[in-house]
């Protein structure tokens, strides 16, 4: 194996790369645009629900009904309607998430000790925000009842009442920043490796130079070794440059361990170069190449647990992500980043990265033959 | 414009298309593959929370606390361990989401009618699933202390105490409330956004790459009937696949459209329209294979991914983000999907997302047309 | 038809089908040490066929031969190191300057780095491109590429020089220059073997094999063909010859 030959393959590729100013710019820049995007997108609080209120009692009682709506800084009442269709017109417009609806009877029925319904009309399209809103709903009214009964039967109020002592851990104020941010890592390099490296090896055969490479003693592997290397580099400074962003700007944690972050990246980039490397030898033009990555990147990153979640899948394509290595490098990225566990914890996912890489890996060289055809 | 050269270029880009075996079969097998695996795969549903308990009352009452969560939809009880370092290893492990601890006094205080300290501790590291879960929770606590108040108050007094107020919940819209719902018409929007414009993207680049864009230059062709011979193909692959992900959702997850079809395709011409001249621009930009499909993947899929109200809500987003979602076609689109779909939206309500996307659409193919002509077509 | 030991190249039945479709035709002929040797044919005749079977590109259907002392079907990658191929194309990295083309190729060839600023300096003044050498490739003239190719393909001093259609595109003063270096490096005991479909260039070689849809129609040395094919034609060139061959096999 000649390391001056790897070498100079290694240096031809990377003038190629950086020599249009707009690539350069392109592979500098991607990383921070995402980063950016999604970091500041994603935002799972669950607040400012905006609600309108039609009130047709328009009584004390009805009052500091809506009040404690208003006192959490989880609803918020943004329109106050006087009949049904101006509200039903708001939700149609998406205007407002939740309607709530008072008879005008509420305050009488409810000092009579009896139960006063009422309507809550809720926008589902969103049923996953829906759910947990109805949930919210649901408290802030239990919570209103135990007030009213407290001041219908004002006896001394106490009763074994449940006093919930609720911690978040890893992520104590619900971050989204701190779930997605890292992630970015991943499919940062799932797109480098897949992309890149295929169009890298097709680019040759377009262009003909495949031909003369062939003609020289060059092997095979030395070809592979050379032409991985750059973007094996590019991906670990997308790492690095990844990583600073996510700790100084974002501040978000990092308990773990650095090394052990580059070994998960250099084994799931053996799975992902392997990938390209197949991708590269199954398409004739660029173009192909292109579309065949993109086709393999979506269901990679779509069942890899970012931005769905893995556990509400059904059976089968659970053990599907078993093949998925984004699956596993995602929560090694997790657990480095926000638990700062170990290798004892984390062996398995490692396990498995080495496991996938190192059989896509040798597959795709198997493929891969020097000769055109 | 003359017809019969109109008629060259896209019959040339027809069988470009078709004799690419490779990129006509992915054209249809990515809306395949994204309907079949995403609609069966994809939830952002939370129910059946992984939930473990630490029991160390082990009354008849804390048994019954537990067989109540469990009961509820939103949460499964795992396991039952015996002490709290066993609960953390559960929880750094990720084989439970959240973790209860019952204190050894809890039947006695209960009986006794003192507040007891439940220890909840949730996993955190999904912010989605987190807040969720906290709202559930939450929820579950309170229901269970109001029904403690009015079992004490009954114990209290004479008649029997009701409580004051009882929220009917209607959910509108999405009534069985299942998030494949709202993501499979969503899907179809980031599908067309797709197959429009990073398949385009790449159909002028390849022109200028392999050399025969100067042979173009040279020819009589208009700079318009380029522009439309080369989209042509494009736009019945992208109709083609507009169906198949209609038919799908229908067929396989019973998702029907409340609204109007006819309507559904008047906006997704326009909207693909739109992904085509997107794409199209890019190709005309970048003149690099590579460079436009990371320009692509960058200015369009993402996009129509993230910032379209897809699956994250713009409301919640800071005000630089909505300002920038303003231009993404993908969020008209999805509204008139959501609106179509889950609503039952007339044109009266739709219109003003129409609107735009048809500016988009004339803003685009100008700036195409004059970039073009630039070239010297 | 003999093969001695001073044979650069020897080829025996080689043949080679893509799928149906013959391409080379089971031929066999020889080349010696320090040859000028032409293969002759009009486009599709099986001439870059056959060169790419001989550098290894790809692999004959059937038959074999030797390059350079190694068998061209098992030991293909002995075979690489000393010898130097340039294509129709000319496989040159645009993007690159002649400077980090040439830079390039000498590691791949594993020229020891040593002797690396002298073979470049070599190159560049053979092919007059010193003032070139931080250009774009892609910007130069084809004449000057072609010389680059050239240039590539010698650097680490093969023993065998294969040149598939060199001249195509450049014009003639080029052309003359080029074949002029070509007999300079014959005469210092390098192989050359040529294809080409230009009748006046394969005037110049030594010997000349004339190929038409995979078989060999003729072979031996310009005059002796010419004779052959144009008996009673006494001053009948290349260009008659050949046509006439083609002639007989159109049946």
């Amino acid at each position: 194996m000649s390391w001056l030959r790897i070498r100079e393959l290694v240096r031809k590729e990377f003038i190629q790369l950086f020599n249009d100013k707009r690539n350069r710019a392109m592979i500098m820049i991607m990383p921070f645009i995402m980063m950016f995007v999604f970091g500041y997108v994603v935002n799972y609080d669950i607040k400012n629900v905006r609600m309108a209120v039609l009130d047709y009692s328009k009584t004390p009682e009805s009052r500091s009904l809506i009040k404690s709506f208003e006192g959490n800084n989880i609803f918020h009442v943004t329109h106050v309607v006087a009949n049904e269709k101006h509200m039903t017109e708001l939700l149609l417009r998406q205007k407002i998430d939740v309607g709530i609806k008072i008879g005008h009877d509420f305050a009488s029925v409810m000092r009579e000790g009896r139960t006063a319904p009422v309507q809550f009309l809720v926008d589902g399209s969103m049923s996953n925000m829906t759910s947990v809103r109805v949930a919210y709903i649901a408290s802030i009214l239990d919570r209103f009842n135990r007030e009213e009964l407290r001041k219908l039967y004002p006896v001394d109020m106490s009763y074994g009442k449940l006093d919930a002592r609720v911690r978040t851990w890893y992520n104590p104020n619900l971050d989204s920043q701190y779930f997605f941010v890292p992630g970015i890592v991943a499919f940062l390099i799932m797109l480098t490796s897949f992309i890149l490296t295929s169009i890298a090896i097709i680019r040759e055969k377009e262009d003909g130079t495949m031909e003369q490479l062939i003609v020289t003693p060059l092997k095979s592997y030395e070809f592979i070794i050379g032409k991985t290397i750059p973007y094996i580099i590019i991906a670990l400074c997308q790492l690095f440059a990844v990583t600073a962003v996510a700790v100084y700007w974002f501040e978000i944690p990092f308990k773990g361990s650095f090394v052990l972050l580059l070994i998960a990246a250099c084994l799931f980039l053996l799975s992902n170069l392997g990938i390209g490397l197949f991708i590269s030898t199954i398409s004739s033009t660029k173009q192909q190449a292109m579309m065949t990555a993109f086709f393999f990147i979506l269901p990679f990153f779509m069942l890899s647990g970012f931005v769905f979640p893995i556990a509400n899948m059904p059976e089968i394509v659970q053990w599907l992500t078993y093949l998925n290595p984004l699956r596993f490098f995602l929560v090694i990225i997790r657990d480095i980043f926000l638990k700062g566990v170990g290798m004892d914890v984390m062996w398995p996912q490692y396990l498995a990265l080495s496991i996938l890489g190192i059989i896509v890996f040798t597959g795709a060289i198997m493929r891969f033959k020097k000769r055109l055809d | 414009m003359k017809f019969i050269r109109l008629k060259a270029v896209t019959r040339k880009e027809f069988y470009h298309l078709i004799r690419d075996y490779r990129s006509l079969y992915l054209a249809f097998a990515i809306p395949l593959l994204l309907i079949i695996l995403f609609g069966y795969a994809l939830s952002l549903d939370v129910d059946n929370v992984e939930t473990v308990f630490v029991d160390y009352d082990k009354s008849e009452l804390s048994r019954d606390f537990i067989r109540k969560l469990d009961a509820s939809p939103y949460f499964r009880v795992s396991a039952l361990l015996p002490a709290s370092k066993d609960a953390v290893d559960f929880l750094d492990h990720d084989r439970a989401k959240l973790a209860i601890v019952i204190p050894p006094d809890f039947k006695k205080s209960i009986g006794a009618d003192r507040e007891i300290q439940l220890q909840i501790i949730i996993d955190g590291s999904d912010p989605s699933f987190g807040n969720i879960v906290r709202g559930y929770i939450s929820a579950f606590v309170e229901r269970y202390n109001q029904k403690m108040l009015i079992h004490f108050l009954n114990r209290q007094g004479q008649e029997r105490i009701h409580p004051p107020v009882d929220g009917r919940v209607r959910i509108w819209f999405n009534e069985d409330m299942e998030s494949r719902n709202f993501i499979i018409p969503g899907l179809i929007a980031v599908i067309i956004m797709i197959v429009g414009a990073i398949l385009t993207s790449l159909i002028i680049v390849r022109e200028y790459e392999n050399g025969t864009m100067e042979t173009i230059k040279s020819m009589p062709v208009q700079a318009g009937e380029f522009l439309l011979g080369k989209a042509i193909p494009y736009f019945f692959i992208g109709l083609t696949d507009l169906l198949i992900a209609v038919l799908l959702g229908q067929l396989l997850f019973g998702i029907v459209m409340k609204g109007n079809f006819g309507l559904l395709m008047v906006a997704a011409s326009l909207y693909l329209s739109v992904a085509l001249s997107l794409g199209i621009l890019i190709s005309n930009v970048t003149k690099s294979q590579m460079l436009a499909n990371q320009m692509a993947i960058l200015t369009t899929y993402l996009p129509s991914l993230l910032l379209s109200n897809f699956v994250f809500p713009i409301i919640n987003m800071p005000k630089f983000l909505q300002m920038i979602t303003l231009v993404v076609p993908a969020r008209y689109f999805i509204d008139i999907l959501s609106g179509i779909y889950l609503k039952n939206l007339g044109i009266a309500y739709l219109w003003p997302s129409m609107l735009v996307l048809l500016l988009m659409f004339i803003v685009l193919t100008f700036l195409n047309y004059k970039m073009l002509k630039k070239e010297g077509l | 038809m003999s093969h001695s030991n001073s044979d650069s190249i020897s080829v025996t039945h080689l043949e080679k089908k893509f799928g149906k479709f013959v391409a080379v035709n089971k031929i066999s002929f020889s080349v010696r040490k320090g040859e000028i040797f032409g293969f002759l044919g009009s486009n599709g005749s099986g001439k870059s066929t056959t060169i790419r079977m001989l550098c290894g590109i790809i692999t004959p259907t059937s038959g074999g031969g030797m390059v350079a002392g190694h068998d061209i079907v098992t030991e293909a990658e002995e075979i690489k190191k000393s010898i130097g191929y340039m294509s129709q194309k000319f496989s040159l990295y645009e993007e690159l300057t002649p400077f980090e083309n040439l830079r390039f190729y000498l590691g791949v060839y594993d020229v020891p780095q040593s002797k690396w600023s002298e073979r470049i300096d070599w190159v560049l003044n053979m092919a007059r491109l010193q003032d070139a050498r931080n250009r774009k490739t892609r910007d130069l003239p084809t004449g000057w590429r072609q010389r680059l190719a050239l240039g590539c393909s010698l650097l680490h001093k093969p023993d065998i020089l294969f040149l598939d259609e060199p001249t195509s595109g450049v014009d003639p003063v080029t052309r003359g220059h080029f074949w002029n270096f070509i007999k300079q490096l014959a005469h210092g005991g390098m192989t050359i073997f040529v294809t080409t479909h230009y009748m006046d260039e394969a005037r110049l070689c030594e010997r000349i094999v004339m190929i038409n849809e995979g078989c060999i129609v003729a072979s031996g040395t310009p005059e002796q063909i010419i004779a052959g094919a144009c008996p009673d034609k006494p001053d009948a060139d290349l260009n008659d010859a050949f046509i006439k061959l083609m002639k007989r096999n159109d049946y």
